[in-house]
């Protein structure tokens, strides 16, 4: 047992789940929140550019900004401004002065310098970044008001580099996503592999039991479904069925406990054979006895390798599923963020970054639960452990 | 080959296949509303509906829609997408290629790869090359089969593009038989490697332990104290453990269909999967439900091919019909 504990996937899997479940205390209880740029750079990455993001609060007399960095990346002005008549909105820059909007009455503004009608608004290149015009040098600037009567301004500067990952193609924290990450894949995978391990051996237990019809049928029911190919039928369930989480682990865990099955019917089919099992017969043992008190516990170290063994095959599935789009998109998972940065052009961005932490992260989970299984196996069968 | 056991095998896939199609038809009656629900317009008038109703067949009782049901998909008429209002069969009949291919050649790679470099690992045991392959074989199974792929995309798609990013053909098509079919090639090119990268580490491993054990047999000593050349042993070893490899290249198909169907997902293939995935997310339950049976009939098939191979390669199943 302290073997168990002192191994490295051990501990590596509590430091993981650790973090799963105390995901809201480190990144917050709201990772779908917008913080950045989209595909900003993790914070460490090319350090030359402007990091994380700045925010100005303005009110009707103006602000004052000393800017010593380079330009940001989006340049982001949203609120309310009350006008008597007509209020201009000037953003002075040590080069040029420029009138950002005209306003009348009471407004409310969103303005976005990547939007084309306000670079064409203020004469500037249509193609390129704005901020690089609003941000010409290092400097004094400010943003002033004439004819204004009330404001309630936020004037945001994003970055190219945010978070500990980066940001994904929403501006979505790619750190804060990747440990809500470690919930689904942890949740899914040992969940449909129980159901499915419990399934199976209760199967496998009347199957090699019973015998008989009853054994010819669950067999007949397992050589069916080994032979179906198991990605298509999940995603026409998940199609048809719905994807939220639990329906995900009910698909899974249908389609995967044949393995288990097998195994436990020929180990019951040997048990069953056995004089112990014989002389417990003749002593008069109920069935029923027999199958709950002698068998299942015979069966029970075979079934747990079983589940650790299982486990990456449902994580893998999952993320196979989540991966083609077909999970649900409020669901955060290490396959979903896969699947976001495949369809919304991570390459193009060369954003590595919102490929390699789910993906190594499967790899990480699959690679624990798989060394956690052999060492469970070497437990039960000595004679598979390495010389 | 005794006709019985071939019998036997048949009758068993023609199991499997009717499962597959009882399957397929409460499925997609089981999902809410009926078939016809996605495509009827709240404006359609009471006989317009009844009308739709009627050309999908929906107006019969249920095990008369059964029926019918089973002799389309027998003969492969699937009725009119949703979506496109095309022929379902067309399309997946220029789609079908694609899959086959790409399956086929990944399957073929890497059950070749995969033999060659669990027989060296076998004979060279205790070696780095054992080692390598042993380990090759573990981290491979563990990685995500699309994660694989969009690192090699990113990388000999974008970052040096050899290969193409996306599709099955250039635009514009390139002109006459022989540019084409080079262009298939380019386009499949990464794909197949990919697929065949992630599958053939279990091949090794497997074919590696199978040898590692016949080479320990007692007829192998014999042949040694015999003085054959090494080569002459090693085959004599081979040919004892074709019969499980071949039964390994069976249970491998399900496995490789799935992949197929990622793997056109990330590159963007004009396969039959992600005509699958396409008519799954948008609700087009005749195109689904067909593509799925088609994916499905492949399996089957491939499985029963597999089957009389492996009577082909052990005389015990070949002569006395009777298999393990």
């Amino acid at each position: 047992m302290k073997q168990l504990f002192c191994r490295t996937s051990t501990i590596t899997f509590i430091i993981i789940a650790l973090l799963g479940v105390f995901a809201p205390v480190i990144v917050g209880d709201t990772p779908h929140d917008i913080v950045g740029a989209p595909f900003s750079r993790p914070i460490w990455w090319k350090t030359s550019t402007l990091s994380s993001t700045h925010f100005y609060n303005v009110a009707e007399n103006g602000i004052q900004i000393n800017w010593d960095k380079n330009a940001p990346d989006i340049f982001n002005l949203t609120g309310k401004i009350t006008a008597d008549k007509i209020a201009r909105i000037i953003w002075r820059t040590p080069q040029k002065d420029y009138i950002i909007a005209e306003v009348t009455g009471e407004t409310w503004l969103n303005i976005d310098g990547r939007d084309m009608i306000f670079k064409q608004s203020l004469d500037l290149p249509l193609v390129g970044k704005s901020t690089e015009y609003l941000f010409p040098c290092s400097g004094s600037y400010s943003l002033s008001f004439s004819g204004a009567k009330s404001a309630d301004l936020r004037l945001s500067l994003y970055g190219a580099r945010n978070g500990l990952l980066g940001t994904d193609q929403r501006g979505r924290d790619v750190f804060a996503m990747f440990i809500y990450g470690i919930r689904t894949s942890l949740i899914v995978g040992i969940a449909a592999t129980l159901i499915a391990s419990l399934l199976g051996m209760t199967l496998g237990l009347v199957s090699g039991y019973a015998g008989g019809l009853c054994d010819t049928i669950i067999m007949r029911i397992v050589d069916i479904l080994l032979s179906i190919p198991t990605l298509p039928i999940m995603m026409v369930l998940a199609g048809i069925w719905g994807k939220g989480l639990w329906q995900l682990v009910l698909i899974l865990s249908v389609f995967s406990w044949m393995g288990t099955a097998r195994s436990v019917r020929s180990l019951v089919l040997t048990l069953r054979e056995s004089p112990w099992v014989e002389s417990l017969r003749a002593l008069g043992a109920k069935r029923r006895y027999i199958l709950l008190h002698h068998l299942v516990p015979e069966t029970a170290p075979l079934l747990l390798a079983n589940i650790a063994l299982g486990v990456p095959g449902a994580i893998l599935a999952e993320a196979g599923v989540a991966f083609l789009g077909l999970s649900d998109p409020r669901l955060i998972s290490w396959g979903r963020m896969l699947h976001e940065a495949h369809s919304f052009g991570a390459f193009t961005q060369g954003a590595w970054w919102l490929l390699l932490p789910p993906g190594i992260g499967i790899v990480t989970i699959c690679l624990i639960f798989m060394d956690l299984g052999k060492y469970l196996e070497e437990i039960i069968d000595p004679r598979l452990r390495a010389k | 080959m005794s006709s019985k056991w071939l019998a036997k095998r048949i009758l068993a896939s023609f199991i499997v296949l009717a499962a597959v199609l009882v399957l397929n038809f409460i499925l997609f009656r089981m999902m809410p509303g009926d078939a016809v629900s996605t495509i009827i317009d709240p404006s359609f008038s009471p006989e317009a509906k009844e009308n739709l109703r009627r050309i999908y067949g929906l107006d019969k009782p249920l095990f008369e829609q059964f029926l019918i049901y089973v002799r389309e998909m027998l003969t492969f008429s699937f009725g009119l997408s949703f979506l496109s209002r095309k022929p379902v069969w067309d399309e997946l009949a220029s789609r079908l290629p694609v899959t086959l291919a790409l399956a086929s050649a990944s399957m073929t790679i890497s059950a070749l790869l995969g033999t060659w470099l669990g027989i060296k690992a076998a004979i060279n045991r205790g070696h780095f090359a054992e080692k390598l392959v042993l380990r090759a074989s573990a981290v491979t199974s563990s990685f995500p089969s699309f994660f694989v792929q969009l690192i090699l995309l990113m990388l000999f798609a974008h970052t040096f593009p050899i290969f193409p990013l996306r599709g099955t053909l250039s635009f514009p098509q390139p002109q006459g038989t022989i540019n084409i079919f080079i262009d298939y090639v380019w386009h499949l090119a990464l794909p197949v490697i990919s697929l065949s990268l992630i599958s053939f580490g279990g091949w090794a491993l497997y074919v590696r332990n199978l040898m590692v054990r016949a080479l320990s047999e007692d007829f192998i000593t014999m042949a040694r104290a015999r003085g054959l050349p090494p080569n002459r042993v090693n085959l004599h070893a081979f040919r004892t453990i074709l019969p499980p490899i071949v039964t390994i290249l069976l249970m491998s198909v399900p496995g490789l269909v799935s992949g197929a169907v990622i793997t056109e997902s990330v590159f963007s293939l004009h396969g039959v999967g992600t005509f699958l995935l396409d008519a799954v997310s948008s609700a087009d339950y005749p195109a689904a439900g067909a593509a799925f049976y088609l994916l499905a009939l492949i399996t089957v098939t491939s499985n029963l091919l597999a089957d009389i191979a492996y009577g082909l390669v052990d005389p015990r199943v070949r002569i006395e019909g009777r298999g393990e």
